[in-house]
């Protein structure tokens, strides 16, 4: 996982690591794809154009806010102790989404809830990051007293109840479609194309990734590394303020509980690394890692597995994929 | 504690020595402020519920996870010993077996999420966070399949052995039992990490994991202990809380998992390294602790008490930690 890490290839073995790293990289796809064929062959339904949008439907909460902790690890590397971690995130989806939720049901309109909801997910975002950057407070430690923090606000906004919204923005996103997707999926496309520019083409990106990578040598470049880590966490959180968006959206409420998607966000984002040429967390992997999850929860239900079952063989799954990868890693 | 790892250079002593004790001069300010504003808060009955019903759980479960932070790793799958522990702990007793086989039932199955964390750890290679999340999952299922869904499992008197019952709830010479595990969890733990060799090679894992394998100390021989001794202490803690309330409700353990860590973290400000402890970690969760039971005494709802603490939590660190790099 800790592959940014790595010194320079040994000379004269470069051929062989290229070789291990395509069967490395190519295993993760085989997996999902050998995935998707038996979904295809044993669940009725599953390959309908319908099906296959509410896949994308169903992963793109889980996988803006994945985004989110991708950018945080890819500026601060993956290393869970002492690098960065943005344990607050799904916390702050839920404040947002209260916030939203809120304003919206005191009569503002959407031209106050929505700014608002973005603004509160970036200073959450920027708390964050002054705790990590600025009083230097482990990352792990410092997000999860931001995690109480905004799931503290959270239920006093809403004082622990569902909190309904009806507007037309709501109803654009739930119901709208446009060229046959809805529009839920649009806005999962458009922020992950947005992101993978940033990420990947950018000027931006590349220091953020040379920031997470090789602190010091980024540093020596003349890259300020605090403005960088800063602008992850505030990345992360106008991303997790825009999914609160989308969360009322599909709830047509604002619901407590949205901390609780914590761990699967932790995991589609980690998951992305295998789905990367370098093992490390990439924009695209992770969308890779949040449609994998979303095509095991789709399909499972398609099949009329219990929902006992549904966590359990999820993570049985993603740890024979890493497990996989780290034996091919390590071959 | 600090003998595994390189002198550091000198630095401001004053400055050094504000950020060391700055969490426990914070834990003293706080409990000296809930003394004076918190009415009844330092008295005897409300000091014996803070303990048994705040403290001693988490601080066991806490425990297992200083060991494992302390070796470099995380243990995310901590609830899932706590709940299968309680859940087996409960249905022997339930069964009609004596409370010893009980027990042992419990920790066996904690032991095996354990030895189940190890491999996945040592043989497979994977890394402790994915590993450990991996486990909490399946934890979640296991646990559906055996209670229908996650129907809590209740005894009633009679299945409850009278005597095992006076042992929990009046314990030794007038020591409630759960404090006394405590201590003895305590005493091994501290013995273990900081006064063994064992403790050496974890703590030097932790500190530099490639000097640990350079040396040819058995990287996943330790591991593997501390992640199999991790779950074997939060299988105590799993049968304690069952005991305790005389049933097992499924996920409960879930609840331990980020306080545990949160407790191990703050208790490594405490030390000049920054390196976890048993006597930080302790700190940490009494901080947690007296932090949430004073709130609540002066009137705070439990939504106002979760941002407190989080506010507290944060103020403490960064002082802590603020004050510490300052002169880096």
């Amino acid at each position: 996982m800790t592959a940014i890490a790595d010194g320079p290839p040994r000379a004269g073995a470069h051929r062989g690591r290229n070789i291990s790293k395509l069967v490395i990289r190519l295993g993760a796809f085989v997996g999902f794809a050998l995935i998707v064929i038996y979904f295809a062959f044993t669940a009725r339904g599953f390959t309908t154009p319908y099906n296959l949008t509410n896949i994308v439907e169903q992963s793109t909460i889980l996988g803006i806010l994945a985004y989110g902790m991708t950018l945080v690890f890819a500026g601060t590397g993956t290393d869970v102790q002492r690098g960065g971690i943005d344990l607050s995130i799904a916390a702050n989806a839920g404040l947002c989404a209260a916030v939203y939720a809120v304003l919206m049901r005191a009569g503002y309109g959407g031209y106050v809830a929505v700014p608002a909801a973005l603004v509160t997910g970036m200073a959450v975002g920027a708390l964050n990051g002054f705790a990590v950057v600025a009083l230097r407070i482990m990352p792990l430690l410092a997000t999860l007293a931001v995690m109480n923090i905004a799931e503290g606000l959270e239920l006093t906004l809403t004082e622990n109840t569902v909190v309904a919204v009806n507007s037309p923005l709501i109803d654009t996103l739930a119901f709208g479609r446009f060229l046959g997707i809805s529009t839920l999926s649009w806005v999962f496309v458009i922020v992950s194309l947005a992101l993978i520019w940033i990420a990947h083409y950018s000027r931006t990106g590349l220091r953020l990734y040379a920031v997470g990578g090789h602190a010091e040598a980024a540093r020596a470049a003349g890259v300020r590394n605090g403005s960088y880590v800063y602008g992850a966490y505030i990345g992360a959180g106008l991303l997790a303020g825009l999914t609160s968006i989308l969360i009322v959206a599909r709830l047509s409420s604002s619901t407590p509980g949205t901390g609780q998607m914590l761990l699967p966000v932790l995991a589609a984002a980690l998951l992305g690394t295998v789905f990367s040429r370098r093992l490390i967390p990439t924009i695209g992997g992770t969308l890779l890692a949040a449609l994998f999850i979303g095509t095991l929860a789709n399909g499972f239900q398609l099949l009329g597995i219990s929902s006992y079952w549904v966590s359990g063989v999820q993570g049985a799954l993603i740890l024979v994929v890493v497990a996989a990868t780290s034996f091919a890693k390590n071959s | 504690m600090t003998d595994t790892t390189p002198p550091t250079p000198s630095r401001n002593l004053s400055f050094e020595a504000l950020s060391n004790y700055a969490v426990i001069a914070a834990f003293v300010l706080i409990v000296v402020f809930f003394a004076i504003f918190a009415d009844g808060f330092l008295s005897g009955e409300n000091l014996m519920n803070l303990v048994l019903n705040k403290v001693v759980i988490l601080a066991i479960v806490a425990l297992g996870m200083t060991l494992v932070i302390a070796a470099g790793g995380i243990d995310l799958s901590v609830g899932v010993s706590v709940d299968l522990s309680s859940m087996i702990f409960i249905m022997m007793i339930a069964a009609g077996m004596s409370g010893v086989f009980a027990v042992a039932g419990g920790l066996a199955a904690a032991i095996c999420v354990g030895i189940v964390n190890a491999i996945l750890i040592n043989r497979l290679k994977i890394n402790p966070f994915l590993a450990t999340l991996g486990v909490l999952f399946i934890g979640e299922t296991v646990q559906r399949v055996s209670t229908q869904g996650g129907v809590p499992i209740y005894l009633t008197r009679g299945e409850y052995s009278a005597p095992f019952d006076a042992i929990v709830r009046t314990g030794l010479f007038g020591v409630p039992t759960p404090v006394i595990v405590l201590i003895v969890a305590a005493l091994a733990v501290y013995i273990a990490l900081h006064r063994s060799v064992f403790g050496r090679y974890v703590s030097a894992l932790g500190a530099a994991p490639d000097v640990v394998r350079y040396s040819g100390i058995r990287v996943p021989l330790h591991m593997s202990m501390v992640f199999i001794a991790c779950a074997a202490i939060s299988g105590v803690a799993g049968i304690l809380l069952s005991s305790t309330v005389r049933s097992y409700v499924p996920f409960s353990g879930d609840a331990f998992l980020l306080d545990a860590i949160g407790a191990t973290f703050i208790g490594t400000a405490i030390s000049a390294e920054r390196r976890p402890s048993v006597f930080g970690t302790l700190l940490g969760v009494l901080l947690l602790a007296v932090m949430r039971n004073g709130l609540l005494l002066i009137g705070w709802n439990f939504f106002w008490q979760q941002v407190g603490i989080g506010v507290l939590v944060f103020l403490v660190l960064g002082v802590s930690f603020g004050l510490r790099r300052r002169n880096d």
